[in-house]
């Protein structure tokens, strides 16, 4: 019984991980970017809910959250436009030292500002409850992250692929100087990916805060989770991404359950560094890179 | 200036300036003395990162494992075997080394930005060990025995010692043919493997050197601090401060990391009531610097010079 309710809680904590890595999954499948301050936006989306939060001097955080949300995508908008984007056709480190230096940039404002102490955990009912079926004890707020998981996935893909949105994304991606000379514009459309993977991101950093404890400094560890997660659903795919959460999920309740919860980063990340090194370009992706 | 004398003052400079620096020692006072080991630090880790991230082109989040391994290699030395100093810091740069070559071997499979988020997964998951792990006194502090009896003024000797050593093998690997396979492996991989370069074959004595230079780091390092915890030395943060002190000052250049650790160890030692800000200066400045001037200062204050002398030169003609 004891094995059913690790691996349900496993799969269900991986809903919440494909939320968290959804944006990674995006921005990488669009722009080819390796976007290393996701853990830092997730994070942020969190802080910035919180803040509002006080402002408003009350409020459910997942509804909340959509304001964060609809902030951070406003924030990054510029940033993608006007930092990243720039850089991105110098090749591919100049853009990840931008990011990660983002990265950097807001984990240490978020410490000037909120001290580098865990936020405080908000006292919503869904936040704690926890179901048992029969036998089978179910986290109410993991369930929550696995739907809004699902909800995403599917939005995302029906805006990507049905609408023209989805068309000039799909058409950068694929050659960014043809799209470019078919009248799309290409920065434009990267800012707005970047917005929509920030936006997705926000959300999910209020699922996390709602089921960990989260300090400005965790962002580098989900990060890791997320791409994790990104490298074994198949680098940009976004249903893959639902699937490589599972298996994450599922992988760390093992391990919490056989080896020791204290080691359950040394074995997620281990696990990320041995599928990179026995697959680098990903578990399902068949394209090989030359 | 012909090119042997260029090579004499290459090696030559470095020396003499480490030879008066280090005869001065004593009679620096201790403050003193602590400072420059902690510049003398940083220019070796990142000069020793430079090596792999800036010649290399390969974006290690990873190098927080040296500098844990060779401190922690050089306490737990001098606690059970009770050797010298010396060896003892030669054994833990030794195994730094080793564990180089051991992480480089899977990792030079990776590229770009997979290499970077490999590395950190590395950096991450050995804390993780290592926070846990008994034999490292887990998440207590492991004292040096020897500490004590070090003064700072030696301490600063060895930290210039080392910087020495970073300076000469460096320029003297930058300037072999190995250092040119390396270059031409980052600026054009299909190009190089085309006349006969091997990647592995080529990466991972650098990335050996690289794990050396930066264990020996750690363990004077060690010698600095007089204890140890792994929240202290597994910290990614060398990584990232490794990397701001390149990319600011110049990635892949000799002097890039020299100026970069100048800069950024003095910002922090003004700001050190303010640190968060100093570190927020740091990487806004790191974002500028790889948007507008991306060959970082070393570069722009080339430009700036040649553009000077080339406007000479045009004027003469006129």
């Amino acid at each position: 019984m004891e094995f059913v309710n690790n691996a349900v809680s496993g799969l269900l904590l991986g809903g919440l991980y494909a939320v968290a890595a959804l944006g990674l999954s995006l921005v990488f499948g669009t722009m080819k970017l390796v976007n290393l301050a996701h853990g830092q936006l997730l994070i942020l989306g969190a802080y910035l809910t919180a803040m509002l939060i006080g402002l408003f001097g009350g409020g459910d955080p997942l509804l909340v959250g959509v304001a964060a949300a609809v902030l951070l995508a406003v924030v990054v908008y510029p940033l993608q436009r006007y930092i990243i984007t720039p850089v991105m056709a110098q090749g591919e480190e100049p853009p990840m030292t931008v990011t990660f230096g983002i990265s950097v940039v807001i984990t240490t404002l978020l410490i000037i500002v909120f001290t580098s102490s865990p936020l405080p955990t908000w006292a919503v009912e869904y936040a704690t409850t926890q179901w048992d079926l029969f036998g089978i004890r179910i986290r109410l707020i993991y369930l929550i992250a696995t739907v809004i998981a699902l909800v995403f996935i599917l939005a995302l893909m029906w805006l990507l692929k049905r609408t023209a949105f989805g068309r000039q994304v799909r058409a950068a991606s694929i050659d960014a100087e043809a799209a470019g000379l078919v009248g799309i514009d290409v920065k434009k459309t990267y800012a707005r990916v970047m917005s929509m993977s920030a936006f997705v991101a926000a959300i999910a950093g209020v699922l996390i805060a709602l089921s960990f404890s989260v300090a400005p400094t965790t962002g580098t560890g989900w990060l890791l989770r997320a791409f994790t997660v990104v490298v074994i659903g198949g680098l940009g795919s976004l249903p893959g991404t639902l699937f490589g959460g599972f298996i994450v999920g599922l992988v760390e309740a093992a391990g919490a359950a056989w080896v020791g919860p204290q080691y359950r980063d040394v074995i997620v990340f281990g696990v990320l560094v041995v599928i990179l090194l026995v697959r680098p370009n990903g578990l399902f992706t068949k394209v090989a890179k030359a | 200036m012909s090119t042997r004398l260029k090579s004499l003052l290459s090696y030559g400079i470095p020396v003499v300036i480490a030879v008066v620096l280090y005869v001065t020692a004593q009679s620096v006072d201790r403050a003193m003395a602590n400072d420059f080991t902690g510049l003398f630090l940083l220019m070796t880790l990142a000069m020793a990162w430079n090596l792999v991230g800036g010649f290399g082109g390969q974006f290690s989040l990873g190098h927080s494992i040296f500098v844990g391994v060779g401190s922690y290699a050089t306490a737990v030395i001098l606690t059970t075997l009770g050797w010298p100093l010396i060896p003892t810091v030669l054994a833990a740069a030794v195994m730094s080394a080793l564990i180089g070559l051991l992480l480089a071997y899977p990792l030079l499979r990776l590229r770009g930005p997979y290499l970077a988020v490999g590395s950190l997964g590395m950096a991450v998951a050995s804390y993780g060990w290592m926070i846990n792990w008994n034999f490292t006194k887990a998440s207590q502090a492991y004292a040096i025995p020897v500490s004590g009896q070090i003064s700072l003024q030696e301490t600063y000797q060895y930290a210039t010692i080392l910087l020495l050593i970073a300076v000469v093998s460096i320029v003297a690997l930058v300037r072999s043919p190995l250092g040119l396979r390396l270059v031409a492996l980052r600026d054009n991989e299909a190009g190089a493997a085309s006349i006969g370069v091997k990647r592995v074959r080529t990466l991972l004595p650098v990335w050996a050197l690289s794990g050396l230079l930066t264990g020996a780091m750690g363990a004077v390092y060690a010698l600095q601090s007089g204890s140890l915890t792994v929240d202290a030395t597994f910290n990614i943060q060398f990584s990232l401060d490794a990397a701001i002190v390149c990319v600011i000052g110049g990635l892949g250049t000799l002097s890039g990391p020299v100026i970069g650790s100048i800069i950024i160890y003095y910002l922090r030692k003004y700001a050190a009531d303010f640190a968060n800000y100093a570190l927020l200066i740091e990487a806004v400045v790191l974002v500028i610097v790889v948007r507008f001037f991306p060959s970082g200062l070393v570069g722009l204050a080339t430009k700036g010079y040649r553009s000077i002398t080339s406007r000479r030169t045009d004027a003469s003609k006129k």
